[in-house]
């Protein structure tokens, strides 16, 4: 029951080869509905097989686990399709969860994993549906293909910029403090995870700005007049406010 | 009263949702002064959360409040017509604002997190500022450099933070430093000790805010950005390397050897960001590379102990580099009319580089640069305190500014002074200047920044040398310094066949500088290697 346990939680908080499989998955769903659906769900099997064992996992799943974040964090820094870009990023930020699970505060329990799992998918479903949003405006969501996003869909890119800055852990998101509760917790038995942690998360912050300028900067390449209306960016900036806003709730626990 | 400080913070984070919300069915001039007038008051004290939220009220914060909130009320002012035909306007004042309320969160955090965040969000606003023009491709790849950079930088605070949560089981700033102070030789990872490592942390994340060597590549060339965000980064962003070491001071206390370092690194910085400055023929990336330069001596400062000195210095600064960005625009308006420089001597030395033709015998000049120093210092040893050295560490800068600042009298006013007695006075005058500024200032800011005496001793003991190598290393910069005008004196007197011997030497130094010591090019060839790797890897794995 423990390996089959483990088996599940390793297919579903990605562990590198299994991590291949949720990519390839997540890679050829056609439509962006379904990939959110993928994003918000995948995690939270992980979490429930992970929490069905019962015990913290051991430290060499925890090695595992920053050694897969570590490969898909790299990886995420030659990608141009936002898309795929999502799914690499949400492979790297799940992973992580091993070491919270290892090390992190335990009066969180499976519960507190759960939050922090959702708190690391929202980023990524909002940057699916904005992915699905760009491939049926431009054909592709490719950075460096068309560019100048900022000035032709501006409340578009303003949410784009958000949703990265929320996906690489950017401060006051649940990811900025799960990542630094997780890296405190096993700096003191693990320092070489924390220190692996740190480097994903450097990683991120890299990959993030080579994506970014990519899609919203340079010059205006064709002139696109269907940016998202006043209300649908305001609800989705309350969305974000609201993510903020779990953030600093759970950073009590968490820290 | 204390309250307050929270006012403080959220003003400008007020200022910014107000600007967001209201911008598109306001006029601009309101937009600007929502921006302007809601930015930046002074400080006070609270606790916002149980374990992070804390907002120090003390001498340091309530100073460093004062100055980031004048800095960036001159910079709204200014950017309210500067930016006024640019696109994203009411973005620019939204952005302006949040970085406000960032650098007012990170000078009065009283906790470890509420600094980390506050570090963190700096780097990722100053990003979106720097990249303000979204048309620009290379603002956003500068941009982009320096937010690396920060990253970089970030990640040793945090794990510093961590160590010290570790230690004490507290987040809160005060209790850290209590604790420390009644148990400096706590140990941490691998037996270290806990004062020693986490200060070494600490002054990593200072060297790669404030430029120092290695991690300055990012400074030169951020100048894509508006003028404004320029003024405001060179003037309250960069400088906050020497911040954050104040911060930390009760742990610098307890450290033996970082300091040392901690100097060294300035040291090299002040060196090369100087050098650097003079090898430019572009007049940005000159101002970039002489705020490097001015970092670096801000933290060669924080090195001998002086840190209220460092405060006052980036606080100068950030007031003069600011008004040089500022001005900027203007100068060069006016200069295209009429350059309004006179064609006297001094022009013709600096500008030309014609020295006059009547000068000074050449050796007196360096007898006395070397003499009046060493007279005073000796008189001062021996009628003041015998442990003179020891106690004031920062008297190795004011020996710096005394040859800095007698050779440029020599070298300006050389040409025309006819009379030994006038230029001996304007040497003494300009030195008195220099000692009774250094002490006034320093004393001053001593007084309000650290008011315990036993805790400024304790700083200087911290940044102090054994007796031994001190006049060892003054023996050693002095021939440094006599080897120098030797070798020009040789080239001078020797005309075309000395320069002919030095040129090869000179024309190999001059590449390398030129080529800004090929840092630029080893961390653009290693984040190549690095972004070929990740493609082979995403091929080798079929993208999946």
């Amino acid at each position: 029951m423990t390996s089959i346990g483990y088996l599940f939680a390793a297919l579903f908080l990605p562990l590198f080869p299994f991590s291949m499989l949720f990519n390839q998955l997540f890679a050829r769903l056609p439509r962006a509905w379904p990939r959110m659906g993928l994003l918000i769900l995948w995690p939270q099997l992980g979490i429930l097989a992970l929490a069905s064992q019962g015990e913290r996992p051991p430290s060499w799943m925890a090695w595992w686990a920053v050694a897969t974040a570590a490969l898909y964090a790299l990886r995420t820094l030659a990608l141009r399709d936002l898309g795929l870009w999502t799914g690499y990023m949400a492979t790297s930020a799940w992973v992580l969860l091993w070491p919270t699970a290892a090390f992190g505060n335990s009066t969180a329990g499976s519960a507190g994993l759960a939050y922090q799992a959702l708190g690391l998918s929202v980023p990524f479903v909002l940057l699916a549906w904005l992915a699905g949003r760009l491939e049926s405006e431009l054909g592709a969501a490719y950075a460096g293909l068309c560019g100048g996003l900022a000035q032709t869909l501006p409340r578009l890119s303003g949410l784009l910029v958000l949703g990265v800055l929320a996906a690489v852990a950017t401060p006051l998101v649940p990811g900025f403090f799960t990542l630094l509760a997780t890296t405190v917790h096993a700096l003191p038995t693990s320092p070489g995870i924390a220190l692996l942690i740190l480097t994903v998360w450097l990683l991120w912050a890299w990959s993030g700005a080579r994506i970014v300028p990519g899609l919203i900067a340079g010059p205006v390449c064709v002139d696109l007049e269907r940016d998202l209306g006043a209300t649908a960016a305001r609800l989705l900036g309350l969305a974000f406010v609201v993510l903020v806003l779990a953030g600093i709730s759970l950073s009590g626990e968490m820290t | 009263m204390e309250g307050l400080v929270v006012v403080v913070l959220l003003l400008p984070v007020v200022a910014a949702i107000a600007t967001y919300l209201t911008a598109p069915s306001l006029h601009r001039d309101s937009v600007r002064m929502l921006g302007m007038v809601l930015a930046g008051k002074p400080a006070g004290e609270i606790r916002l959360g149980a374990s992070w939220g804390v907002v120090l009220f003390d001498p340091l914060s309530t100073l460093m409040a004062f100055v980031v909130s004048g800095i960036s009320l001159v910079v709204h002012v200014y950017s309210m017509r500067y930016m006024a035909e640019e696109r994203g306007y009411a973005r620019f004042f939204v952005l302006l604002d949040l970085m406000t309320a960032a650098l007012l969160l990170m000078v009065s955090a009283g906790d470890l997190i509420t600094l980390l965040i506050a570090w963190h969000l700096i780097g990722v606003l100053l990003y979106f500022l720097l990249g303000h023009d979204t048309a620009s491709q290379s603002a956003h790849r500068y941009a982009s450099w320096t937010l690396l950079t920060y990253r970089f930088g970030d990640l040793p605070l945090l794990l510093a933070a961590g160590l010290l949560y570790q230690a004490f089981g507290t987040w809160s700033l005060p209790d850290v430093f209590s604790y420390l102070a009644s148990a400096p030789d706590t140990r941490t990872l691998f037996g270290l000790p806990l004062a020693e490592t986490t200060a070494g942390l600490v002054a990593l994340a200072a060297f790669a805010r404030s430029a120092q060597f290695l991690l300055h590549t990012w400074l030169p060339y951020t100048m894509s950005g508006p003028t404004p965000v320029s003024a405001l980064m060179h003037a309250g962003i960069v400088n906050a390397g020497g911040f954050l070491i104040n911060r930390f001071a009760p742990v610098f206390v307890t450290t033996d050897g970082v300091l040392h370092w901690v100097f060294f690194v300035g040291l090299v910085t002040a060196v090369i960001g100087s050098i650097l400055m003079l090898a430019q023929n572009d007049i940005k990336k000159a101002l970039g590379y002489s705020t490097m330069g001015q970092m670096g001596f801000m933290i060669m400062e924080c090195g001998v102990g002086a840190f209220s000195l460092a405060v006052y210095h980036l606080i100068a600064h950030g007031l003069f580099k600011g008004t040089l960005f500022l001005g900027a625009g203007g100068v060069i308006s006016e200069a295209r009319h009429d350059d309004g420089v006179p064609k006297d001597d001094l022009y013709t030395f600096v500008v030309e580089r014609r020295s006059a033709r009547r000068q000074q015998p050449w050796l007196l000049m360096a007898a006395i640069t070397l003499a009046v120093p060493a007279i005073i210092l000796v008189l001062a040893h021996w009628m003041v305190a015998s442990d003179f050295f020891q106690k004031q560490g920062a008297v190795v800068l004011l020996f710096f500014g005394w040859v800095t600042g007698a050779q440029l009298i020599f070298s300006t006013y050389r040409m025309r002074s006819e009379n030994i007695w006038r230029l001996m006075g304007l040497i003494l005058v300009s030195f008195t200047i220099v000692v009774v500024g250094y002490t006034l200032i320093s004393h001053a800011f001593d007084l309000f920044l650290y008011p315990d005496p036993v805790f400024r001793d304790r700083i200087y003991i911290a940044a102090g040398i054994d007796v031994i190598w001190f006049d060892a290393l003054v023996i050693l910069m002095t021939l440094v310094v006599v080897l120098g005008w030797l070798a020009a004196y040789y080239a001078e007197e020797n005309g075309r066949r000395g320069k002919a011997r030095l040129s090869a030497l000179w024309r190999s130094f001059y590449r390398l500088v030129a080529q800004e010591f090929f840092v630029m090019r080893l961390y653009a060839r290693l984040s190549r290697g690095l972004l070929a790797i990740a493609t082979r890897l995403n091929v080798l794995l079929r993208w999946s």
